[in-house]
């Protein structure tokens, strides 16, 4: 029977289970590799700036509200945004607008479980000492020749050596994606505080242990060409002020995205953890606790691993090359050229892919949870049924982005990049312009250990939405004339894909109302 | 790296670290 029979749903066992879990919900992979990749793409401490005035502005607002809303639902009996908006928001649309928060993770899972099978996969074959080995220093070879054979290795993996509008990746790489789906799945099935909680408890400490070895044995590197390039070189890459930033739009729009991704806003899964959380339980110091390991793993460790040993082994020009690549590039190519090099190289690439895997897996059950939640909540299923469905959608809908090219791209810009967006903003606007901006402020203070100062409560009512329909706007026009104009045989899969799910939650919404008026009809027959 | 570049470094990771002591202090004191 689910759990949540009899009006009881599964709860945390602990408070530092909670706060691990979310913390292991926002620490992803885009800690250590898509943020790196930003900062330099966008000038390096030019960047940063903006980025805390983000996090300040947008990050902390919307997560604290994200956990009102989600504990609010909880009180209900509900862990996904279709049932909570609804009860937020007296209109007939609530619901379909809730769709958002099952949808996009759905879609953003389709493709994020098989890269993080990637990073189990490179762990083993680090520890195995599989890589190729190019000589460093040997002969005046380009960042590009150098990297080379490494670019083969993953281009090998994931069967994109041909160029064509098909992948044929190692069997390999197959075998790699079940382990992680069973896994995943198997994490899901044990449940909330069995399953979810006790994985974070481990993974989470195991990587900031994993990422501190790697930060000491970064910043202790030496360059193997050019002796004046040390660690020093690689930080000033990142944190030499440059106030040029603070008037570019551009920056501006890729640090509050940054953002968006780091703390998992606007994906739903906020929502449905901090609905396991007792009404009367603190989430003010439970959120900041999260968001402030998240940080930590990001500005410290991910700002240092791969882009100061990028910069100490290829210099500021080919690190600058290496992230313009993309976070691909510079986790899967550069980190394991520079890990051949060093002593016991095989042990270093073996924990810095061990440890983008449990920042991937635990972000991985974080996202499927709204699904499950849904499931359970909304159509009464078994977690079992709910899991089991759940693979079977996974093992299915992998193969898009795992086989056609262009896929993984399309499916990415609708969900991670368009879709939190949107989703983000209209929580903010149901939540503080809809339901009340006093009561929201009041469910969110509820049971806190800490005051949040009052200047966000003015923070989350006016800045946070102006904030995110300036960015929704700039987005929208900047890219969506481009991603509009492109076509291919992944481009249209994947959007006849992200209608058919998207239909599908629609029915799915249908379903669950039309049960809850039966069910409403029966009581009041009895 | 200029003298501002560390300044900037060491402000911006003592806040993240302080952030953190700072969260892990108060859970574990009000759990008291």
């Amino acid at each position: 029977m689910p759990d949540n029979h009899n009006g009881r749903r599964e709860q945390w066992g602990s408070r530092w289970g909670l706060i691990l879990a979310m913390a292991g919900n926002a620490i992803g992979l885009g800690n250590f590799l898509r943020f790196p990749v930003q900062a330099a793409q966008n000038g390096g401490g030019a960047f940063m700036i903006p980025y805390f005035v983000s996090f300040i502005l947008l990050g902390l607002p919307l997560m604290w509200i994200e956990w009102g809303v989600g504990r609010y639902g909880g009180s209900l009996g509900h862990g996904t945004s279709p049932a909570i908006f609804d009860a937020l928001w007296k209109s007939r649309v609530a619901k379909y607008v809730g769709i958002l928060g099952v949808f996009l993770p759905l879609v953003v899972l389709v493709y994020y479980i098989y890269v993080c099978s990637w990073t189990l996969a490179f762990s083993v074959f680090s520890a195995l000492g599989s890589y190729p080995v190019v000589e460093a220093g040997s002969g005046a070879v380009s960042t590009a020749s150098y990297l080379a054979p490494y670019r083969a290795y993953l281009n090998d993996y994931i069967g994109a050596s041909s160029g064509g509008a098909f992948f044929t990746p190692l069997p390999i790489a197959y075998f790699f994606f079940i382990v992680t789906l069973v896994m995943g799945m198997a994490i899901l099935g044990k449940g909330v505080a069995k399953g979810i909680e006790v994985l974070n408890k481990i993974a989470i400490p195991a990587l900031f242990v994993m990422a501190a070895v790697l930060f000491i044995r970064v910043l202790s590197m030496n360059s193997p060409v050019d002796s004046n390039v040390t660690a020093a070189t690689g930080l000033a890459f990142l944190w030499e002020p440059d106030m040029s930033g603070l008037l570019n739009p551009k920056v501006w729009l890729s640090a509050a995205g940054q953002v968006f991704f780091t703390l998992s806003l606007g994906m739903g899964a906020i929502i449905t953890y901090a609905s396991y959380v007792k009404h009367s339980d603190d989430i003010a110091l439970a959120g900041l606790a999260a968001a402030s390991f998240n940080e930590f793993a990001e500005v410290v460790f991910g700002s240092t691993i791969a882009l100061v040993s990028a910069v100490i082994f290829f210099g500021p020009q080919g690190a600058s090359v290496i992230a313009g690549d993309g976070a691909f590039s510079l986790g899967f190519i550069s980190m394991p050229a520079i890990f051949t090099h060093i002593g016991y190289g095989g042990f270093y690439g073996f924990i810095w892919f061990l440890l983008l895997f449990f920042a991937g897996i635990t972000s991985v059950v974080a996202l499927a949870q709204p699904a499950i939640a849904f499931f359970e909540d909304e159509l009464g299923w078994t977690r079992r049924r709910s899991v089991i469905t759940l693979a079977i959608f996974f093992f299915i809908a992998a193969h898009l982005p795992m086989l056609v090219t262009g896929a993984l791209d399309e499916l990415d810009f609708w969900a991670a990049t368009l879709g939190l967006v949107i989703l983000a903003l209209f929580e903010v606007i149901i939540f503080f312009w809809i339901f009340g901006a006093e009561k929201a402020w009041e469910e969110i203070a509820c049971g806190g250990r800490i005051r949040i100062p009052r200047v966000f409560f003015y923070i989350m009512k006016y800045v946070t939405p102006l904030f995110l329909f300036v960015i929704l706007v700039a987005w929208g026009y900047d890219q969506l004339p481009g991603v509009l104009s492109k076509s291919g045989v992944g481009v249209w899969l994947g959007r006849a894909f992200l209608l058919a799910l998207l239909g599908a939650h629609i029915y799915a919404v249908k379903v669950a109302w039309k049960r809850r008026r039966n069910r409403r009809v029966t009581e009041d027959m009895q | 790296m200029s003298d501002a570049g560390w300044l900037f470094l060491v402000v911006s990771w003592g806040a993240v670290a302080i952030l953190v002591l700072y969260s892990i202090y108060k859970v574990f004191a009000s759990s008291e």
